[in-house]
């Protein structure tokens, strides 16, 4: 019997959304329920923010990466992923936000060889747009050494759930201010300016926001079985649910 | 008194600490923080528990988070117990340059 792979699977595709935070974050978490107990085909869903969002790491204190009172002052929500990574600033016009769920037997088992996997969809996107870009182990994208996409993967009961942000546009000047940054951190890379390290779309071609879009949801589909669809009623209601009592509540987001 | 260090893993992630000592010098808590990755996420607690007690010496922290690591079958991305346990050791230090 062929090994089961992304192109020989059966996909169910959920076009760009936009939702708050938590809902994002709970809609991954009701998605990854569904298709753990076989109720789902494997999912790639498009998001976006709004309101615009923080979001940390599963590991990460919020106190010691977010600014808080910055985040209220501007209406901005905060919330904690259920995957590792980084602090992460989205912008709700500046980003296009991908999920792949599905059952981690569709991917290598070794992890970094799986982001590479799925940032290769992204590299593709990127290539239908003009943009060369390589996968930056362990879980970048970048364009001539600058990061336009960061990604972050959790595995739980069977299931392989990646999420991640492309860049398009880039407002460094909110970025930094409802971000802490690491001081060891930017040391660490030598280079001083956020503007040196990252780069968006925007930037790097001339292609509108929608035609990024259309390119990544052509590279993240391709060769592969999939019809377009939306979560069901049994997600959605289980997401709105996790979105108030869990994504929602200080209990989850400052619980380091 | 909470020690803090921050270590930015050569090739990895940055691993900050949140270090208590007791009065006889061992762990007396622990909280390690920082944008890694661990599967299953929660091994990182049950490494944080099992390093309480333990002296501040770099062998039994390792030997102890790897313990920690195998009985829970996780995988550590972008950092090591060798990584948390210098992490450990240099917020010991700054009580050291504190006092």
């Amino acid at each position: 019997m062929e090994a089961l792979k992304p192109t020989n699977t059966s996909w169910r595709v959920i076009p760009l959304q936009e939702h708050s935070g938590p809902m994002n974050m709970a809609l991954d978490e009701a998605v990854s329920e569904t298709v753990r107990a076989r109720l789902t085909p494997p999912t790639i869903r498009f998001y976006s923010w709004k309101p615009s969002c923080v979001s940390i790491g599963y590991h990460q204190s919020l106190q010691e990466e977010v600014n808080t009172d910055e985040c209220q002052a501007r209406g901005l929500e905060v919330v904690r992923r259920l995957t590792g990574g980084g602090a992460v600033f989205h912008d709700s016009l500046g980003e296009i936000t991908y999920s792949v769920i599905a059952p981690d037997g569709l991917f290598p088992r070794d992890i970094i060889a799986s982001y590479r996997e799925i940032c290769g969809w992204i590299i593709d996107g990127l290539a239908k747009l003009g943009v060369k870009s390589e996968f930056k182990p362990i879980n970048d994208v970048i364009v001539n050494g600058k990061k336009v996409s960061g990604n972050a993967q959790t595995r739980r009961g069977g299931v392989l759930h990646q999420h991640g942000t492309i860049l398009y546009g880039l407002d460094v000047r909110t970025m930094f201010s409802v971000l802490k940054v690491s001081k060891e951190k930017i040391s660490d890379k030598a280079i001083k300016s956020v503007e040196e390290r990252v780069t968006c779309l925007s930037r790097e071609c001339g292609a509108t926001k929608q035609e990024c879009y259309e390119a990544l949801l052509a590279s993240f589909t391709a060769g592969k079985e999939f019809s377009f669809g939306n979560f069901s009623q049994a997600e959605m209601q289980r997401a709105l649910q996790l979105a108030k009592e869990k994504y929602s509540a200080p209990q989850w987001n400052a619980r380091r | 008194m909470n020690l803090q260090s921050e270590l930015k893993v050569h090739g990895g992630k940055l691993v900050k600490v949140s270090l208590e000592v007791s009065p006889q010098g061992t762990i007396a808590g622990v909280r390690i923080t920082g944008d890694f990755f661990i599967h299953p996420e929660d091994a990182l607690e049950i490494i944080e528990e099992s390093l309480k007690g333990a002296q501040l010496d770099e062998k039994e922290i390792v030997l102890k988070a790897t313990k920690a690591v195998e009985k829970t079958e996780a995988v550590m991305v972008g950092f090591s117990p060798c990584d948390i346990a210098q992490a450990i050791l240099m917020a010991a230090k700054t009580e050291t340059k504190n006092t």
